[in-house]
């Protein structure tokens, strides 16, 4: 079995058969072992041990914890890593990147209004969480196309706050 | 002694208060909100009473309500933990009217102390040294921009009634003060319920050095030492650490003394925090917390005493059974505040179920916490969940000894700041103790991901053989198939002496 892991920026190709463990074509030795009735396993990498706290959350996606760091990790087989090329994924974003809230949270201000040409790093909006303001800065220039939040409004994790467009794009309009 | 105590917080202190009172035989009753039902607080006390739904206001910050509480479950004594009610002298006079003992100092040393403007005048008047600034606070930008003309930038805007950072803004540039002046009020009025605002001068590289001093209603007052707080992100302190690795014996005893002044000029009772900020030998006046401070273990750990318990016998009417030249410090001890907050989104707070906790333990190592597994963390309360905290014979060992027991920390389920506080124990300035509270500032590669190679290889690995367990485990098995067929190809080459089993 062929498997495609994606862990952080990277992707990783290990390949389980008869014959043991490769990890991106070579062989290591490794074993796996559970903590009965715990989410707890312990790793042997070649001998090197590491303690991991596995959780999954479906469709190949694991949640792993190993000394204090945690590891969001996309298990693909070949069948679905195939699928996945095909319909494309992602096709990255167009423009600059929106602005979305990066926790629940109220909003306390928006400081910016339609039309507004941003650079990178200003301030657009601040949303009070655990009674701390947090000012959210533009990823990049650009020029404020809409608004979807006011100050009072409560928002969720992701929720869309305010995108954009670049500049060059609309200098084309 | 005091016979019964209302705990008037939640949390690790909530938790700290507890353990300190059940120690003296003393009946314990907590309170609760809504969704803390279940909390730690309310599992270790002997009683518990609801007082309202999530938000503070509504529930811990309801002074009445905890008054009433007390009377009815007949306890001689509230203690208010730290935040919440701990410095609103209104409630420390409320629970004495109600024939209830405050484990804390009278009310009006709390109001003294509680307006910032008015601390700084006593302390001058008492001879402990002031940063340069206002003692009033100032009504509108305009006037915020007149004054910092005198004072002269950077200046520091802070919140008449605050602490802990909140309501505080440091502004480098004229045009950046009325904007940064607005934010500041809003946060005073939001966390204190009061918009009023000063200015001080801004040190370039101070140090944050506090000393704690415990007084008894009897006029005795000692100073149990210093701690070290400059590792702070935004004035909120990350990691405390006893004694600090920069100032020397004779600094160390000029501070308490000043800090001893500072505490008899208001008739000091219970434990108390001067801060002050250090910079090559001087150190000034920041002000002072009457209440517990969330770092008090580090300075037990090395004086070996206990303030919790002190407060609590301070309160009963017990004087001080030791002096100042009885108190001395052994070792070194560390303080990490594990928080609900992401060092690798710039501690963004991160909310969710803790469902999997596994706590440090082994020599010299302690743990102040206020979760449980399968406790919800959510974003009605600060985000500390726990203080991991240790000692040993030297800073050095105190600091391997942190780095150990943070490897041991497993918290899942949520973020935390462990993996920060875990690269702050191998970055050199704080290692070599050549650090201000610009450190954070001046080391923001800590708030990067450092993940190692080998450290992705084993996640990339430990993820495939996880997905293929549990394929294997999910698949219907085929008729006729032995049990043994089971165990994965893979693992089977792992265990040389099982091939040919099946």
């Amino acid at each position: 079995m062929i498997y495609y892991v994606a862990v952080g920026e990277r992707t990783f190709v290990v390949e389980l058969g008869p014959d043991g463990v490769k990890l991106d074509g070579d062989v290591v030795e490794v074993d796996l072992a559970h903590v009965d009735g715990t989410a707890v396993s312990n790793l042997l990498v070649d001998h090197v041990s590491h303690r991991i706290v596995a959780r999954g959350t479906g469709s190949g996606r694991w949640s792993l914890h190993s000394r204090g760091r945690r590891f969001e990790a996309e298990v693909l087989d070949e069948r679905a890593r195939t699928i996945r090329e095909m319909t494309g994924g992602s096709s990255g974003p167009i423009g600059p990147r929106p602005l979305k809230a990066p926790m629940p949270g109220l909003v306390v201000k928006v400081e910016v209004e339609v039309g507004d040409v941003v650079e990178a790093g200003q301030g657009i909006a601040i949303v009070e969480a655990m009674k701390m303001e947090n000012e959210l800065k533009a990823a990049g220039p650009g020029r404020v196309h809409a608004i979807h939040v006011t100050a009072g409004d409560t928002v969720e994790k992701d929720q869309l706050l305010v995108e954009f467009v670049a500049l060059d794009e609309e200098g084309a309009e | 002694m005091i016979r019964s105590l209302l705990v008037a917080n939640r949390g690790e202190i909530a938790v700290r208060i507890v353990r300190a009172a059940r120690e003296r035989g003393i009946r314990t009753i907590a309170v609760y909100s809504e969704p803390d039902r279940l909390a730690p607080h309310v599992l270790a006390a002997d009683e518990a009473y609801a007082i309202g739904p999530a938000p503070s206001a509504e529930s811990y910050l309801v002074a009445e309500r905890l008054i009433e509480v007390a009377k009815r479950a007949k306890a001689d004594a509230i203690h208010p933990g730290y935040g919440f009610l701990a410095e609103r002298a209104l409630f420390a006079q409320a629970v004495e009217d109600a024939g209830l003992i405050f484990v804390g100092p009278r009310s009006e040393t709390i109001t003294a102390m509680g307006d910032k403007t008015e601390a700084r005048r006593r302390m001058a008047a008492a001879g402990v040294p002031i940063v340069p600034g206002l003692t009033e606070s100032v009504a509108d930008p305009e006037a915020a921009v007149v004054a910092a003309r005198d004072v002269g930038y950077p200046v520091l805007l802070k919140a008449s009634a605050g602490g802990g950072g909140r309501g505080m803004r440091v502004v480098e540039r004229e045009e950046d003060l009325p904007r940064a002046f607005d934010a500041a009020q809003r946060e005073a009025l939001a966390a204190f319920g009061d918009d009023a605002v000063y200015l001080e001068r801004y040190l370039d590289s101070p140090r944050h050095v506090e000393i704690q001093v415990l007084g008894d209603a009897h006029g005795n007052v000692v100073h149990l030492g210093e701690r070290e707080c400059s590792i702070q992100r935004r004035h909120q302190k990350l990691v405390e650490e006893a004694p600090s690795p920069a100032i020397t014996q004779e600094e160390r005893a000029a501070m308490g003394e000043a800090a001893v002044r500072a505490a008899q000029a208001v008739a000091y009772r219970g434990a108390g925090t001067v801060e002050f900020l250090y910079q090559n030998g001087d150190f000034f006046f920041l002000e002072m917390n009457t209440r517990i401070q969330v770092e008090h273990p580090v300075t037990e750990l090395v004086t070996g005493i206990d303030l919790v318990d002190w407060q609590l016998r301070v309160a009963s009417g017990e004087a001080l059974d030791f002096t100042q030249a009885d108190v001395v410090m052994s070792g070194h001890a560390i303080e990490c505040r594990i928080t609900s907050e992401d060092p690798l989104s710039g501690f963004l707070p991160s909310t969710g179920v803790v469902t999997r906790l596994e706590i440090p333990s082994g020599a010299g190592v302690r743990w102040d916490g206020g979760i449980h597994e399968g406790f919800e963390v959510s974003l009605h309360y600060d985000p500390l969940l726990a203080k991991l905290i240790v000692h040993g014979a030297s800073r050095e060992i105190a600091i391997a000894r942190m780095a150990r027991a943070l490897d041991e920390l497993v918290i899942t389920g949520i973020e935390t700041s462990a993996s920060f506080h875990r690269r702050v124990m191998d970055e050199p300035d704080f290692r070599a103790g050549t650090f201000s509270i610009r450190y954070l500032d001046e080391h923001t590669e800590l708030l990067e991901s450092d993940t190692s190679e080998e450290a992705l290889r084993a996640a990339a690995l430990a993820a495939a053989l996880l997905e293929d367990e549990d394929r294997l485990r999910h698949r219907i098995p085929r008729i006729g198939a032995s049990a043994q067929v089971e165990m994965s190809s893979w693992r089977a080459a792992g265990w040389p002496w099982r091939k040919g089993i099946s």
